[in-house]
């Protein structure tokens, strides 16, 4: 519109002044992109990530209970069931000082893909994955970590299982959101009778596929019916349901997050209402003078508020853009914690980005609105009169 | 000559509004900071200070944690009576066996949490001297009885003196709750050892074994003893050790903390130096007529850096206040922050502002005053007596 | 180089463009009313150059924003061009003002982040005129003040005279009926300010442009057709005028027997 040159040139006016405060609105927007990644992360798994047809069987009495190994099978066999898979915890630590930097687990090859076909690995490496007891499957997080290149071998030391294991890596999970690592469970299962015990005949979870949405309800119910009043009583959920409960207990640390963000925002507000003020105190002249010639209230106030919002929402653009950048660094810093969990992914969502750029332009005009509106209102005369 | 303090004071009196507005800026982000500080914090000391000066663990060697370790009867049976390890009046040995593991507990709405249970016998209380029972009773063995640690109690369904507790296949009466120094056994729930290898079909009785060592100068000859014992692969370390290990997987969260930190501090510096550079504007006459007085360049610099620190101290104390009042209202609220452990339970960790979290706050409040300000006092500094003079 | 006592106008027959009838300002200052104006009446015809003159606190800056439509009168009337002024609104009068008057003031009549060419076209962009139209009219205003070298330059390097011609050019660049001048001279050295009367006094003359300027500077005199003089919010009449007239014209030092201003 005609009046974008003069909003434009009056941006520039003071050119550190400008310079400064899109400098601390830019840096505030990157500090509160990064804090939402975090329970953005959180929601993205919840309803993004998880699979509306998957569910996932375990003891009921807790994840570290296990059940018996051929209970796979009875549920493989129940009405809806495309696919079934076991899972066991190996707690592997592939660190110098022993620590389990991610999770991985021995699985059955051959069901593995058939449960899990939203990861994206391909065919052939789910062919090898069979075909080579040694192999392992990988998520693209950990390669990246640990610079792995598919064909490498990697050793992992067990912390449950009396025996360390050699991989072959074969396949790659190539999204952001499985850092998972699995292997073989045959593989698992003679290394411990070669040990002497009776090899791996339990299962720690059973992911099951249903062919259908809408039988996921029935099948749940089913298998927790079979496991009746067995040694070991299932209880069933859906991938959301699990995921939700799993990481539940960080709510505290999201409300934390949440009132962290809210006042970095406020001293967002803070700053460009200051800044908006000061500018349109040293312009009082002009703007009286401006009024005086017949430019009505609500110009000058728009082409204020205008300014404002033109320079926080710039700031913001860029914030947002330097948070993209940041998060690939702050992967590697803190990623995948044990802490964390899925808050320390760092992605950023388009949600968190529409909620970055929002944010500033919102802010800008809350900013500018109290001072564009002080001096747009006054009567003319007494713009003048304070001036003269 | 050097500007009084005085005129540094009164600068920064006679504009109340922008002094608040600057310093309201260093005082969100000092807030922002002592917050994410005494987060990591609370969580490091909880963990940290679990650890007894005179105990050992002993687990599986190759095990990073009480549970995912497994240690047969006979190993116990050994190295209980081994030299050093302290002993009761009884002469019974100090050595507590102990099995981890991991229940689903429900909390109070409804939600799901892992909760480390431990299975005890009546010696633990001995070898965890930091534990105390303050309500109700220690349990009795093979009675299907539980005690509750200060943190567990009230957040979980049943989990409080009388009622009983659900989790593993069976439920336990809780006789008692214990306090242990606001360490991570608050987050604990102890029950017999021998119903919860029963409860959780565990073929060894026990992960692992905590000893309290006779003396300081019995800790290193044990644990090596144990270590070294051909017969069991068994792994000894001091239970501080342990814990200290366990505590610093909090350390990558500390580099994001106080990157956060620092970025905010920044932003914030930005902000600050804008209304000081507005300020410089402002008094431009007024510094040319000390200029000309005879108010040497670095008085000014300096007189300028100190009303720039003046309002980060204010910042500060404005932010701490407000950020000591914000965590206990938190903390109240929230009944204790829930993080997850390297055992994959819950470790519920009260959020406290410690001293050194303040102290790091300060530092970020007075480096972000500082930066800040150093570019308008140095504009400030450089006016010349006659250019001053003339703008006015 | 006369000062014509023409009282109203020479041409009675035409209705005045402007006309002030027992108009009173009155306001609140802290616990005091203050009676800016009291019971003034006048009347200004088209293509005159009058000023109003008088002591600080006399009235005239007042009687200025009554004409000019700033501000509205507590009693009386004040009709410009036909229009009652007391009748509309805050709004209202802007954009009447924007229509109807040029202004000019003594200070920052100019904004400082544009060039004397979109300063002199600020007013335009109240206007539906295409852009090109715009620069147009502004070109020719500035060219009219003696200025079309200086079109892109900025008010910063810009001298005092310089800068209140462009606000004379953006004053006329609507070509508005009434121009009002609030101490165009006040800031200026003596050749500037003669420069700038002279500058006034031929707007009116070439160009039938009515003037009404508000001053205290006695050479003002010698281009303005008539002079009114307040004192203490009342207009001065009959003998009060003349007496006043001869006092502006001894401060004014000798312009009427020298005749060609000699530098005071």
């Amino acid at each position: 519109m005609k009046y974008a040159h003069l909003v434009w040139r009056n941006l520039w006016r003071n050119a550190l002044r400008t310079a400064m405060t899109g400098g601390a609105i830019m840096l505030a927007v990157v500090l509160v992109c990064l804090l939402l990644t975090m329970p953005a992360g959180m929601d993205a798994m919840l309803n993004d990530f998880a699979s509306n047809t998957r569910l996932t069987v375990h003891n009921k009495a807790g994840i570290v209970y296990s059940m018996p190994y051929s209970f796979t099978r009875k549920v493989r066999q129940v009405d809806g069931v495309a696919a079934a898979v076991a899972w066991v915890w190996f707690g592997g630590a592939f660190e110098e000082d022993g620590r389990v930097t991610f999770p991985n687990f021995a699985v059955e090859a051959e069901h593995i893909g058939a449960v899990f076909p939203d990861y994206p690995i391909t065919q052939q490496q789910l062919a090898d994955f069979q075909r080579y007891r040694d192999g392992a499957i990988v998520g693209r997080q950990i390669m990246q970590k640990y610079g792995w290149k598919l064909g490498q071998r990697v050793t992992l030391k067990s912390t449950v299982w009396p025996v360390d294991l050699d991989f072959r890596l074969v396949g790659v999970i190539d999204n952001e959101r499985a850092p998972h690592f699995w292997f073989n469970r045959e593989y698992l299962d003679q290394a411990l009778r070669e040990k002497g015990a009776n090899g791996l005949g339990i299962a720690g979870t059973i992911w099951v596929r249903a062919d259908d949405p809408r039988k996921v309800n029935t099948i749940m119910r089913k298998v927790d019916e079979m496991s009746r009043n067995s040694e070991a009583e299932t209880a069933s959920e859906t991938e959301k349901s699990f995921f939700a409960n799993f990481f539940g207990s960080l709510q505290g640390l999201v409300t934390i997050i949440l009132i962290v963000t809210g006042l970095v925002s406020l001293c967002i507000v803070f700053i460009a209402a200051n800044t908006a003020s000061m500018g349109v105190r040293e312009r009082a002249g002009e703007i009286a003078v401006m009024k005086a010639i017949g430019f009505p209230r609500r110009v000058i106030f728009t082409t204020l508020l205008a300014e404002a919002s033109l320079l926080s929402t710039f700031a913001g653009v860029l914030g947002v853009a330097l948070a993209v950048g940041l998060t690939g660094a702050l992967q590697a810093a803190a990623g995948w914690s044990d802490m964390l969990g899925p808050l320390g992914n760092f992605i950023v969502t388009p949600l968190v980005i529409v909620q970055g750029l929002f944010l500033s332009l919102f802010v800008g005009m809350l900013a500018g609105v109290v001072p564009s509106f002080g001096a747009a209102r006054k009567p003319v005369v007494e713009s003048l009169h304070e001036v003269f | 000559m050097a500007l009084p303090l005085s005129y540094s004071l009164r600068n920064v009196r006679a504009r109340p509004a922008r002094s608040i507005m600057t310093a309201g800026v260093i005082a969100l982000v000092v807030v922002a900071a002592t917050l994410f500080l005494g987060l990591i914090s609370s969580l490091k000391r909880t963990v940290a200070i679990s650890g007894d000066p005179m105990n050992l663990v002993v687990m599986r060697k190759g095990s990073d944690n009480d549970g995912s370790s497994q240690i047969t009867l006979e190993a116990y049976q050994a190295i209980r009576f081994f030299d050093g390890v302290a002993r009761d009046a009884d002469d019974q040995p100090l050595a507590s066996p102990e099995l981890v593991v991991q229940p689903f507990l429900r909390t109070k709405d409804g939600g799901r949490e892992n909760v480390l249970a431990r299975g005890v016998e009546p010696v633990a209380l001995q070898v965890h001297d930091k534990v105390r029972i303050v309500e109700g009773r220690m349990l009795n063995p093979s009675s299907g009885e539980a005690i509750v640690g200060r943190g567990v109690a009230g957040r979980y369904a049943g989990a409080e003196l009388g009622r009983e507790l659900e989790f593993g296949r069976g439920r336990w009466k809780v006789v008692g709750v214990f306090e242990a120094e606001g360490s991570s056994f608050e987050s604990e729930v102890w029950v017999d050892v021998r119903e919860l290898a029963n409860d959780a079909k565990r073929p060894f009785p026990y992960s692992g074994v905590r000893i309290r060592a006779a003396s300081e100068g019995d800790l290193a000859r044990l644990e090596r003893r144990i270590d070294e014992d051909p017969r069991y692969a068994l792994d000894a370390q001091l239970e501080t050790d342990y814990y200290a290990k366990q505590s610093e997987s909090a350390n990558s969260l500390y580099v994001l903390v106080i990157g956060i930190a620092v970025l905010a501090g920044v932003g914030a510096g930005f902000g600050a130096a804008n209304t000081m550079y507005a300020a410089v504007q402002a008094r431009t006459a007024e510094i040319g007529t000390l200029r000309a007085l005879g108010f040497s360049r670095r008085s000014i610099l300096i007189a300028f850096q100190i009303e720039a620190v003046l309002l980060s101290l204010l910042g500060f104390l404005l932010g701490a206040v407000l950020a000591w009042a914000l965590s206990l209202v938190l903390d109240w609220l929230l009944g204790g922050i829930a993080f997850g452990a390297e055992t994959f339970t819950t470790n519920v960790v009260a959020l406290r502002v410690s001293p050194s979290d303040l102290v790091g706050a300060l530092g970020l409040a007075l480096l972000v005053g500082i930066l800040g300000g150093l570019g308008p006092a140095w504009r400030a500094a450089r006016l010349r007596p006659i250019e001053a003079l003339r703008k006015a | 180089m006369q000062a014509p006592r023409a009282h109203g106008g020479d041409t009675p027959d035409e209705p005045p463009l402007i006309r002030i009838d027992s108009v009173s300002r009155r306001y609140i200052r802290g616990v005091d009313e203050v009676h800016a104006l009291e019971g003034v009446s006048l009347q200004i015809h088209s293509g005159r150059f009058v000023a109003f003159m008088g002591p600080s606190g006399s009235g005239k800056s007042t009687l200025m924003n009554l004409v000019s439509g700033i501000d509205r009168p507590s009693e009386g009337e004040v009709i410009v061009a036909g229009q009652s002024l007391g009748d509309l609104t805050e709004d209202e009068l802007a954009e009447w003002r924007a229509r109807h008057v040029g202004l000019i003031f003594q200070f920052f009549n100019l904004i400082p982040v544009l060039n004397a060419l979109d300063n002199v076209a600020l007013p335009l962009l109240l206007t539906d005129l295409s852009k090109a139209e715009r620069v147009r009219r502004a070109e020719t205003a500035l060219r009219v003040v003696g200025l079309d070298e200086r079109i892109d330059h900025f008010p910063r390097t810009l001298s005092g005279g310089e800068q209140q011609r462009v606000a004379i050019a953006r004053a006329i660049v609507t070509d508005p009926d009434l121009i009002v001048a609030d101490e165009p001279t006040g800031d200026l050295d003596a050749r500037n300010a003669e420069a700038i009367l002279e500058l006034l006094r031929s707007l009116k003359h070439d160009f039938g442009k009515t003037i009404v300027m508000v001053t205290h500077d006695p050479r003002a005199l010698r281009f303005v057709d008539h002079a009114f003089h307040l004192d203490k919010g009342l207009l001065l009449e009959g003998d009060d005028a003349r007496r006043a007239d001869q006092a502006v014209q001894l401060a004014a030092g000798g312009g009427l027997i020298s005749g060609a201003g000699r530098a005071s």
